[in-house]
């Protein structure tokens, strides 16, 4: 891809510069990396009987959550009066003499 | 394949280190598939320079990259009954290793404001060190300052063009396969690797006067 705004000069050096980084990237794991994966999931797979199994998890989640947005949403309006005593600009709830 | 340890012993198979042709790849994820351990030792033994040298170039910092790598096959190892070979197993691979990379890489710099600012605040002193720098005086004097302040321009780049950009010059990887790993076009890829050269190049062309 040509690009207008580098030098001849700098283009090499930016080339050189690449494969430099290109020589600097083969890099390697340490030694018997396979074992250290293998001790990773073994202790990933202990985690998970330890705690309740995978499928157990999110319905609990789901439920836990329907449960919290019920509580939080439903009972409000059910607790609360009509109209607070001794608001006036609604009804008025006090008693009042027939004329 | 049942998640048990220790995984099924199956038939010998060809040197772990063989090479890694789509043929060869689908045998091996077929007896992934079936529980083989013979299978995922010689997939790690496979890919375990290219998924941690990926890591590496993303994060410059070798525990970083060698638990990416780990997260890398144990995800593959949890996740291969899904691989319907859709895709090249090695382009399966970058993409775990580059998308791990840059979660860890979002994670870090997350924790690294979180600390500055409670150190700000007085809560604690326990800031993130930088990474350390292993480079030698005399190497720094004969050039590879400029290389270093390359990793830190890349470091600074869009995730998507990084990624491009590590991909092409440190793994040398295809235009097509950067396209597959990113699960975007060819154009796309050139498009974001000429961005990032354009970005970089911009960045590092006052020391590239004085060289």
């Amino acid at each position: 891809m040509s690009n207008s705004y580098f030098r001849p000069d700098s283009k090499e050096e930016w080339a050189d510069l690449l494969r430099q980084l290109g020589r600097q990237a083969k890099v390697q794991p340490q030694p018997f990396f396979y074992t250290r994966v293998q001790a990773r999931l073994a202790a990933g797979q202990a985690q998970a009987t330890a705690w309740l199994p995978a499928w157990a998890r999110r319905p609990a989640y789901a439920a836990l959550l329907g449960a919290l947005v019920l509580a939080m949403s439903g009972d409000g309006p059910a607790l609360r009066p009509a109209s607070p005593a001794g608001h006036y600009g609604g009804y008025n709830l006090s008693p009042s003499a027939p004329r | 394949m049942a998640h048990c340890l220790p995984l099924c012993v199956t038939a010998e198979l060809p040197s772990p280190l063989g090479a890694s042709t789509p043929a060869t790849d689908a045998a091996l994820v077929a007896q992934l598939q079936q529980g083989s351990e013979a299978a995922f030792r010689t997939l790690v033994a496979r890919f375990q320079d290219r998924v941690y040298s990926t890591a590496f170039s993303l994060l410059r910092s070798p525990e970083e990259a060698e638990d990416v790598a780990q997260e890398v096959f144990v995800e593959v190892y949890q996740t291969i009954d899904r691989f319907r070979g859709e895709a090249a197993l090695s382009t399966w691979l970058y993409r775990l290793a580059t998308s791990r990379a840059l979660q860890h890489q979002r994670r870090l710099s997350a924790r690294k404001r979180f600390a500055f600012f409670t150190s700000l605040l007085g809560f604690t002193t326990n800031q993130l060190p930088e990474p350390p720098d292993h480079a030698h005086p005399q190497a720094l004097l004969e050039g590879a300052q400029q290389l270093q302040q390359l990793q830190q321009q890349i470091g600074r780049l869009p995730s998507q063009q990084q990624v491009a950009f590590t991909l092409r010059h440190e793994q040398e990887l295809s235009y097509e396969e950067i396209a597959a790993v990113l699960g975007t076009t060819v154009a796309a890829v050139e498009s974001l690797l000429f961005r990032a050269r354009q970005t970089l190049r911009r960045h590092l062309q006052p020391s590239f006067r004085h060289v």
